[in-house]
């Protein structure tokens, strides 16, 4: 296949505004995947994926296309992964590209989400082409939205399309505008070896298989090729295209996009953002653009079954395999045993690992609420970071704190404006900036506290705008704050894994607030249960469990023992999220129970 | 050990507000035909157990982890039990020719106990002396209260009167064994109405006391005034407080506490209750009776019409519950047993499973001891005074 035949392209949208809807419908209309085989959504092969409705993995596949000229063009899709966890991930796939269509709800236009992306595409100059989705709704208006994408992104929207995923209109339209407008990717054959890491996935026969685009030179099957981030050489097993199964080809050139497989085992010797270059003569620089790992957000995972915790280690290396941001370490907790502090990108990758531990690994969990790292000065000079409430020293030994900030960026109708300035600045937030993007919405963006966003800022924003809110974030500096360590007892003893650091101007509010959610969610036992909120040695909340006075089944009618059974059983499946904390038998959700307070 | 014979009729005149058990008011147009099928059933079931040995426990499951040994009914059955539903509700002659049929074709030994269920609204002098003449050697009346104004509102068709009234005619009709029902913890009423209801059972010299903590039941009219917020029920503390006036009170006049909600004078106990809690197997006849035979739970249908014809076609209709594994068998014979004083016998347990509790249950044994909710005394494992009010928590803890 010559170059000129080739095009790489992402697409770029919101949740929900039918990206992967779209891909589905470029790949059937070509026969990529016989309509047989066609399962709504081929690319969000995930089921959590297909359930939530997101993309979390990145996705690629080659379509072949007859242009209207007659030639037959190789079009590689690539799905980025459609949340901000995930940025990283997904300027790699875009730095792997020459264009993206820009897919915009007809109704609902431009969202912050989107608007991340399109600058993130803009700044590797990809073409952009828009693709005004979902036409068929009585609601859409494509011609404001059109304006919308012109007054807001600065794009010309004369090359659109108009389109509908769901009835097939547009869908030749789109291919046709892929191959005429986005460029095709320049020839370097023969220059050294780069090429683009931009995702990676375990296969149990070949090992770990890297989703790459060369960017100049050739990979053949038997050639020795090394990692330079990671140094890491192998030997090429096989190479080929995504269709969406990887096929083997032998070779893959410069400009083209697809896979490479060898003697890799480990995912983490295979990072995204890397540059794969030939062990022998090695390309002088890698691709610009790597960096490292970054988790932004810890919990604690513990078993509630301590005989789990082999199995939890075991299920957490399995999917380690797959997803090189996972990061995890042992940890010990007073009140829970042992476990493990894991580390994530967002809240999102943090309840993706959790729910396939409990439904792929059947694991029964207790997860300690998010923590963001803090950078704790202490008085002798000594700087460390703590992502566990529980291991911050004591106030004594601290000089100051520093918590994360991220820059938010909100965008919502403009009847919502004050709605999310409250919460906003209810969550400590600094308001920087507010455009209007049309008439009726406005961006607003914040410098507030990560800490304050893992609670529960985006449901916040969500239910004060009746879910018109969007929002997405990055990281945007460490600052000191006051912080302090409200501590739980329970029964009068401490439950390190109840501890939770707050601004001090609301450690008092968030204890009181605590403590009655826990007096909701722990049931009565044989004894009252007294629930302690407190700062140091000074408690600042209290309140009581009362004693459950008896708790019988009394009656049996004619022998029915099966009811009774039922009864027992649904009792003891309730019993099985219990962790006996002392005498006190704790549900699962009391170690979340921060995350519930409004 | 014998057997018993569980008979269910599912017919009321009304249904009670708090009632969930499977009987039908308004349904007079099926009661002979239900008679009529119930009688085919029996001998239809007649035909099954008279088929011939291994009875008793020489039957054996294999699998899952061990040998059990598992109870069938040995030579006959020593109970029979008539309840509802209201049996009374049916006319006279249906109901003492479903006896009369049980007797005939059944085998049951002649000093067996026969119980049957009596809602004092419905009886007069002639029924229970008809009924005696039967040979029924037991009732058991659904009092609940003595209060007039608590029995209106908890949807009874008789009133205290009626109540005391059906005692006297059941003592002239010759029965020499009453039981009566009683319940505690019902909207309106008192720790006063309680003791009053208690001490005229007592005067009345019931033998037998069962009485219930009302718990609200799906479907039942009291489920729907508690969501409108129409049911006002008595705080947890004041149904403590019954529950400890019962527990101390009842003793104290005689009646023994042999199960977590009954109470009897020595010798008085309901042995037909007791074999459900202790590994006795019974066959149950009817709509929605529930068989305990050969080691297999087994359900009629409720349906009073998916019953009749079922029986009408000539087939036995009872549905297995669910297959018995060995750790089902070890669950249910530990929650079952521990509802009596006296509980678990170790012994009996290791007879019939081939291993010790200890090897199964050392952990919940423990936990449970710790916390004072049971006790060990001469080879039985039993449920202390706090045990007996939490019992669900324990008998939780036999869950395998």
């Amino acid at each position: 296949m010559q170059n000129k035949n080739i095009r790489n392209f992402s697409i770029i949208a919101h949740i929900d505004h039918g990206k992967s809807t779209i891909a589905d419908r470029l790949i059937e209309y070509t026969g990529t995947i016989a309509q047989r085989d066609m399962e709504a959504q081929i690319l969000d092969s995930m089921e959590l994926e297909r359930e939530r409705g997101i993309t979390i993995k990145a996705q690629t596949v080659r379509i072949d296309y007859q242009g209207k000229d007659g030639q037959l063009y190789h079009l590689n899709l690539i799905d980025t992964p459609g949340h901000v966890d995930f940025t990283y991930e997904v300027s790699r796939s875009l730095a792997a590209c020459e264009g993206a269509l820009l897919v915009v709800d007809a109704a609902q236009g431009v969202e912050a989400q989107t608007l991340a992306n399109v600058y993130m595409a803009l700044e590797h100059d990809l073409e952009i082409i828009p693709v005004i989705n979902k036409i068929d709704l009585p609601s859409a208006e494509p011609e404001r939205v059109k304006q919308e994408i012109e007054d807001v992104i600065g794009l010309d929207t004369s090359n659109a399309v108009l389109a509908s995923a769901k009835t097939g209109v547009g869908i030749e339209e789109i291919l046709d505008a892929i191959v005429e407008y986005i460029p095709a990717p320049e020839a370097e054959d023969e220059k050294p070896l780069k090429a683009l890491i931009f995702d990676s996935y375990f296969d149990s026969y070949k090992g770990v298989i890297a989703h790459i685009r060369i960017m100049q030179g050739r990979i053949k099957k038997g050639m020795r090729l090394k990692m330079m981030a990671t140094g890491k050489v192998f030997e090429v097993t096989d190479v080929g295209c995504f269709k969406p199964q990887p096929v083997d080809l032998g070779e893959l050139g410069a400009g083209e996009v697809g896979f490479v497989a060898g003697s890799l085992k480990d995912v983490r010797d295979v990072r995204v953002g890397d540059t794969i270059t030939t062990a022998e003569h090695p390309a002088a620089e890698p691709l610009p653009g790597y960096r490292g790992v970054t988790p932004m957000v810890y919990c604690g995972l513990y078993p509630v079954d301590s005989a789990d915790y082999d199995n939890l280690k075991d299920a957490l290396e399995k999917l380690q395999l797959n997803d090189a941001a996972l990061v995890f370490e042992p940890e010990t907790s007073v009140a829970l045993g042992f476990g493990y502090r894991c580390g994530f990108l967002g809240l999102l990758h943090m309840d993706v690992i959790q729910e396939r531990l409990e439904r792929e690994y059947h694991l029964k969990l207790i997860t300690t609420a998010p923590s963001v790292i803090y950078r704790v000065h202490k008085t002798d000079g000594e700087m460390i970071l703590v992502d566990n409430p529980a291991a911050l020293p004591p106030q004594t030994e601290i000089q100051f704190m520093e918590e994360p900030y991220v820059k938010a960026t909100v965008i919502v109708p403009n009847d919502y404006v004050g709605a999310v300035m409250e919460i906003s600045q209810e969550k400590r937030g600094e308001f920087k900036t507010m455009d209007y993007l049309d008439t009726n919405r406005v961006m607003i963006t914040y410098h507030i506290p990560l800490n304050e966003i893992i609670y529960d800022y985006f449901d916040r924003l969500k239910s004060a705008t009746r879910g018109y809110a969007s929002l997405d974030y990055e990281l945007a500096d460490y600052q000191e704050s006051k912080l302090v360590k409200v501590d739980i007892l329970l029964n009068g003893d401490p439950v390190d894994a109840l501890s939770t650091i707050v601004h001090r101007d609301r450690a008092a509010m968030r204890g009181r607030q605590l403590a009655a959610k826990l007096k909701e969610i722990i049931p009565q036992q044989m004894f009252e249960i007294p629930i302690q909120a407190a700062i140091g040695s000074k408690i600042i909340a209290r309140e009581n469990v009362r004693a459950h006075r008896k708790d019988v089944l009394a009656k049996c009618y004619g022998g029915d023992i099966t009811r009774k059974r039922k009864l027992l059983e649904k009792q003891k499946e309730g019993k099985k999220r219990m962790k006996a904390v002392g005498k006190v038998e704790v549900p699962q959700e009391a170690f979340m129970a921060i995350l519930q307070i409004d | 050990m014998g057997w018993g014979i569980y008979v269910h009729i599912p017919f009321c005149r009304r249904k009670c507000f708090y009632c969930d058990f499977p009987s039908y008011a308004g349904r007079e147009d099926a009661m002979e035909r239900y008679a009529h099928a119930l009688c085919c059933e029996i001998e239809i079931a007649a035909q099954g157990i008279t088929c011939p040995p291994p009875w008793g426990r020489e039957i054996i499951a294999d699998g899952g982890g061990g040998r059990t040994l598992l109870p069938s009914g040995r030579g006959k059955a020593s109970t029979v039990y008539v309840g509802g539903g209201t049996p009374t509700a049916l006319p006279q002659p249906l109901l003492t020719g479903i006896l009369h049929t049980l007797k005939e074709k059944m085998p049951i030994r002649e000093d067996a106990e026969w119980t049957v269920e009596v809602n004092p609204g419905t009886v007069d002098r002639a029924y229970l002396e008809g009924l005696f003449s039967c040979g029924v050697t037991r009732l058991s009346f659904g009092v609940q209260s003595f209060s007039d104004t608590l029995l209106r509102r908890i949807g009874r068709i008789h009133t205290a009167q009626q109540a005391r009234e059906a005692l006297r005619l059941a003592r002239d009709a010759g029965f020499r064994n009453l039981s009566l029902d009683l319940i505690y913890g019902l909207p309106g009423q008192t720790l006063r109405d309680l003791r009053e209801s208690v001490a005229e059972a007592a005067a009345l010299g019931a033998e037998h006391i069962s009485i219930y903590g009302l718990q609200l039941e799906e479907g039942t009219v009291f489920a729907r005034q508690q969501e409108q917020g129409r049911l006002e029920l008595p705080d947890e503390e004041l149904a403590d407080a019954m529950y400890g006036y019962i527990t101390e009170e009842l003793p104290r006049l005689g009646y023994l506490r042999y199960e977590i909600s009954n109470f009897a004078k020595p010798g008085y106990e309901s042995r037909h209750n007791l074999g459900y809690w202790q590994d006795v197997p019974y066959l149950g006849l009817g709509a929605a009776a529930h068989s305990y035979w050969q080691g297999e739970r087994r359900a009629n249908p409720a349906a009073l019409d998916a019953y009749m014809e079922a029986v009408e076609s000539g087939t036995r209709p009872a549905a297995l519950e669910e297959p018995a594994t060995r750790e089902i068998r070890m669950e249910e014979f530990c929650f079952l047993a521990l509802r009596t004083a006296k509980g678990i016998e170790k012994e009996a347990f290791r007879e019939k499973f081939g291993c010790t509790m200890k090897s199964i249950y050392q952990d919940g044994i423990a936990r449970m001891k710790e916390k004072g909710l049971l006790a060990e005394e001469n080879g039985y494992l039993h449920l202390t005074a706090l045990g007996m009010k939490y019992g669900n928590w324990v008998f939780g803890e036999f869950l395998l």
